[in-house]
């Protein structure tokens, strides 16, 4: 079976439509964390987070209501998965598990007879939650640089670049996409837990792995045809590789989207941000590394030619 | 064809490590299906039968992390401006009003605080030592005690814990350290958070008590035995459910029931051979062996202590006991010259003779003499009165170290100590002088700790998320596998065929490391199998490619797998990069996906590149001409 017969697209042609796309898009991303802002999940707030089953299913006002009375109304309280079950989340800081406690006993003596199951109970003081956030940032970053120096090591410098921007394309697309998401979807929490912060670290693997399979074929077709224009060289280059672009892409889509459906509450965030990040990876391969790589060879021929004529 | 050889051979060598290293989770989930379906007596008697190997299998089978099984993990931090107050002697106002002060405003950002304590001192230049060491000593001399002691402390507060969660029972449980203020102890299956919380915090217990005479030990232990004959097989039911609840949940349940009644008792009446006819005259003495050279105590083998355990709490035991005598175990699993671990139990007197917090100091070091490691203790004046009362009175006698019930050392009374000024000798090793140093000091200074991160996971939920994780990981192999086949034929086939052997090189080199499969590691396992598709994918697409330029398909498949090299070996080098920097980063959950995504890049690289290849370049070798679709 065969999808992808020979193709001749001129991908690199319609670049400056989809810079401004991708411009666009960044902007209405950031435009989103500013003013909407990001869901951080308990590991990087701080407080005490509790994931409880009730048995009859209670209403979500009824429970901040129990809660107001011990003092912790301003709980967030949404439901988690199904319906009978809640999540409850405070930012508030006590002593040791105090704050569970409070909530524990909150709920028992404010729904008599209510089978009341505690899932998850977490507690993370405040140092904990700058220490994780530091650390996520750190891991992305060093994650850009290592990819910098060894694509920049194995193919050119430019290229390394390229990919590294487009990474970063696809790191903040993706962020902005989960702030503009956040509760637009019932059911789908998308804060920002450790499981997304992998999916952002994963999401970088395969999106740059997308862009080394087109740049290996780029610097295979360059040795072999060694007078086309490097414009040329890409489409060509971009084509024959598309079939499998498609195919893998298309492949770990359907693997999140199961994981997304069948995987359960605790790997759907996670899901959903790479499936997601998976879109923009393959594009930004294409329409973010490559255009980069050919626009700045441009530039610099320029420069070059302007010196030797000067 | 000698190269070609050679891949079949590393291949099957794989296969089969993989597969040696999974037999004990294998075996594992077999026993445990057996035992579901039987019930009652039949199981006890399956459990009894199969008890070694069960424990064996338990040991050793792939661990699952807490989110999975359900449990507890908490972070202990060690509470520096607390130890700081502990330490400090002629507190006045001026030092309370600094730690005061560096308690509220080290709350809020992550200075490190010993040097920022200092500073405040100099800031108002008050010398150091009017606090800690002696008079003479400079503020550099005495900020690097402070240092030392605080790292000190954290062995300490880990010492502590591990100790107490040995005394509670606790399987499996994970201590370790982090960073230079931290222990994160890791507890599955346990659900009581309010005595767990007691059992981490809280100040230990150290004390001294003599041993009985070990003529008298020996006189309690053979009438254990002799009580215990014939008694065992009615009553271990019985016993075993009482004992069960302790910390242990209902859905752990029958776990907990298998590890119980692997007792002494029910040795299956048909098993005439000696050892058996021992086990049921001496039900006591086939697990605990009384020191030949007389010294009172008892040698039990490691995967024994939980049956003695068993059989010294049953209530008609605790009645043979007398009342100022108490069985107390060695607070670690020692070792013979042979390799054998064994716990050694010792009676004591119900009563200590001294609480530990006389002790003002203690210091492992070495006898210039002989160069044996010591420990030399040290007691104020009001311990040390006490302390050569005891010891010119029981002078030839055995004085056990004590920390929350569990015996550090039991060394022998050489003379009466006055002065407060005991060395303690006779530690095989530097280490295990340096673990008296850490207990003796428990007394005195206790490790204050704080709970800075606690989660606990319960089992149902650990039990839905492995369902989901196993519903998708089984679904998303199906659909990959099939697709493969429609897309490419029998190429196809092959790389679903090499996909196999990937999991199973996962699951097998996780086995090989001991390393925990978590939920985050399920998701990594799932984007393997996306990532492996791929670089078959780079593969067949390359073939096809060369075969359309007019090549032979033997050709057109050699050609095909050089050029996709590079491709996919950039592509998972990268990739293995970011699993590296996530590692590095990342929280223990992120981890455990790390590791399970960069396993399984090499073995895609294996499976995708030499698996599949030896088994085309075989299938043509026999005449059998693959198709790329």
């Amino acid at each position: 079976m065969r999808l992808f017969k020979k193709t001749n697209i001129d991908f690199i042609g319609k670049r400056f439509f989809w810079y401004i796309v991708s411009t666009i898009m960044v902007l209405i991303g950031l435009v989103s964390i500013v003013f909407k802002g990001i869901n951080y999940g308990i590991d990087f707030q701080g407080g005490t987070e509790m994931i409880v089953a009730f048995s009859p299913n209670v209403d979500v006002g009824n429970v901040r209501i129990v809660l107001d009375k011990v003092g912790l109304g301003k709980s967030e309280i949404k439901s988690y998965g199904k319906e009978s079950t809640l999540l409850i989340r405070t930012s508030e800081q006590g002593e040791g598990t105090i704050i569970g406690t409070k909530i524990k006993n909150a709920l028992t003596d404010g729904f008599p007879g209510n089978n009341i199951t505690i899932l998850r109970e977490d507690k993370i003081g405040p140092k904990i939650g700058k220490e994780l956030r530091t650390s996520a940032l750190m891991a992305v970053l060093w994650a850009l640089g290592a990819i910098l120096v060894y694509i920049g090591l194995r193919f050119k410098f430019r290229y390394g670049l390229g990919a590294t921007i487009s990474i970063f394309h696809d790191v903040l697309t993706t962020f902005g996409f989960l702030s503009i998401m956040n509760g637009l979807i019932p059911g789908l929490n998308l804060e920002i837990t450790q499981e997304v912060i992998a999916a952002f670290l994963t999401l970088i693997g395969v999106s740059v792995n997308d862009t080394v399979v087109i740049f290996d074929r780029i610097r295979e077709n360059e040795k072999i045809f060694k007078t086309m224009p490097l414009g040329d060289l890409m489409n060509k280059s971009l084509n024959e590789t598309l079939s499998r672009t498609i195919i893998t892409s298309g492949t770990i889509f359907m693997v999140l989207v199961i994981l997304l459906i069948f995987g359960g509450e605790v790997n759907r965030g996670f899901a959903f941000t790479m499936a997601f990040g998976i879109v923009t990876g393959t594009y930004s391969s294409i329409y973010v590394a490559s255009a980069f790589v050919l626009d700045w060879t441009r530039y610099r021929n320029r420069k070059a030619a302007k010196t030797a004529t000067a | 064809m000698r190269n070609q050889l050679t891949r079949i051979i590393i291949t099957v060598c794989f296969v089969v490590l993989a597969v040696y290293f999974l037999w004990p989770t294998i075996q594992d989930y077999n026993y445990r299906k057996q035992l579901s379906k039987l019930s009652g007596q039949d199981s006890i008697a399956y459990a009894e039968k199969n008890h070694d190997d069960m424990l064996n299998a338990k040991l050793k089978r792939m661990k699952l992390g807490l989110d999975l099984q359900g449990g507890m993990r908490v972070v202990l931090e060690v509470d520096v401006i607390q130890l700081l107050d502990d330490m400090a002697k002629n507190k006045d106002d001026n030092f309370r009003a600094i730690i005061k002060e560096v308690r509220n405003e080290t709350a809020s950002n992550d200075f490190s605080i010993i040097p920022f304590f200092v500073k405040k001192f100099q800031d108002r230049s008050i010398r150091l030592s009017r606090y800690y060491g002696s008079m003479r000593d400079d503020d550099d001399k005495v900020t690097k005690t402070l240092e030392d002691e605080s790292g000190k402390a954290v062995d300490r507060a880990s010492e502590i814990v591990r100790n107490r969660i040995d005394q509670y029972g606790v399987s499996e449980p994970t201590i370790q350290k982090q960073g230079g203020r931290r222990v994160i102890v890791e507890l599955p299956g346990v659900k009581d958070e309010n005595e767990v919380r007691s059992l981490l915090q809280g100040t230990a217990m150290l004390e001294f008590r003599m041993l009985k005479d070990p003529q008298v030990s020996y006189k309690v232990m053979e009438s254990i035995d002799k009580f215990l004959t014939g008694k065992l097989e009615t009553d271990t039911i019985s016993s075993s459910t009482a004992s069960t609840e302790k910390g242990k949940e209902p859905a752990k349940r029958k776990d907990a029931l298998t590890e119980l009644t692997g007792g002494a008792a029910a040795v299956a009446e048909t098993d005439t051979t000696k050892e058996a006819q021992f086990a049921r005259e001496h039900p006591f003495f086939m697990y605990v062996k009384p020191d030949q050279r007389g010294s009172g105590e008892g040698y039990i083998a490691e995967k024994d202590k939980e049956r003695v355990v068993r059989l010294l709490n049953r209530p008609e035991v605790q009645q043979i006991i007398p009342s100022d005598f108490e069985f107390l175990w060695s607070a670690k699993v020692q070792t013979f010259q042979n390799g054998q671990k064994f716990y050694l139990l010792y009676a004591v007197k119900k009563t200590s003779e001294l609480t530990g917090n006389v002790v003002t100091n203690a210091q492992a070091s070495v006898d210039p003499e002989d160069n044996r490691p010591i420990v030399n203790m040290e007691m104020n004046s009001e311990g040390a009165r006490d302390w050569a009362r005891i010891t010119g009175a029981n002078i030839g006698k055995r004085v056990a170290i004590i920390m929350d019930k569990g015996i550090f050392s039991a060394p022998v009374v050489q003379a009466k100590i006055t002065g407060g000024r005991s060395r303690i000798t006779g530690m095989d090793s530097p280490n295990e002088a340096r673990l008296l140093e850490i207990v003796l000091k428990a007394g005195a200074l206790p490790a204050p700790v704080s709970i800075i991160e606690q989660r606990s996971i319960g089992p149902s939920l650990g039990e839905d998320s492995i369902h989901a994780g196993l519903t998708a990981i089984f679904i998303s192999f199906i659909l990959i596998v099939l697709f493969m086949v429609v897309y490419y034929h029998s190429a196809g086939a092959v790389a679903d065929f090499a996909l196999f052997f990937n999991i199973l090189f996962i699951l097998g080199v996780m086995a090989s490391f001991g390393a925990t499969l978590t939920l985050p590691g399920i998701a990594g396992i799932v984007l393997t199998i996306g990532m492996a598709v791929d670089a078959n994918v780079l593969v067949d697409e390359r073939v096809r490619e060369e075969l359309e330029t007019g090549k032979t398909l033997r050709a057109a498949i050699d050609t095909g797998y050089h050029r996709a090299f590079t491709a996919i070996f950039d592509g998972h080098v990268t990739s293995f990069l970011t699993g590296i920097v996530l590692y590095q980063f990342g929280s223990s959950g992120v981890q455990g996906f790390a590791l399970t995504l960069m396993i399984g890049l090499v073995a895609n690289l294996f499976s995708a590149i030499v698996i599949t290849h030896v088994i085309m370049n075989i299938m043509m070798d026999k005449g059998y001409h693959p198709k790329f679709g």
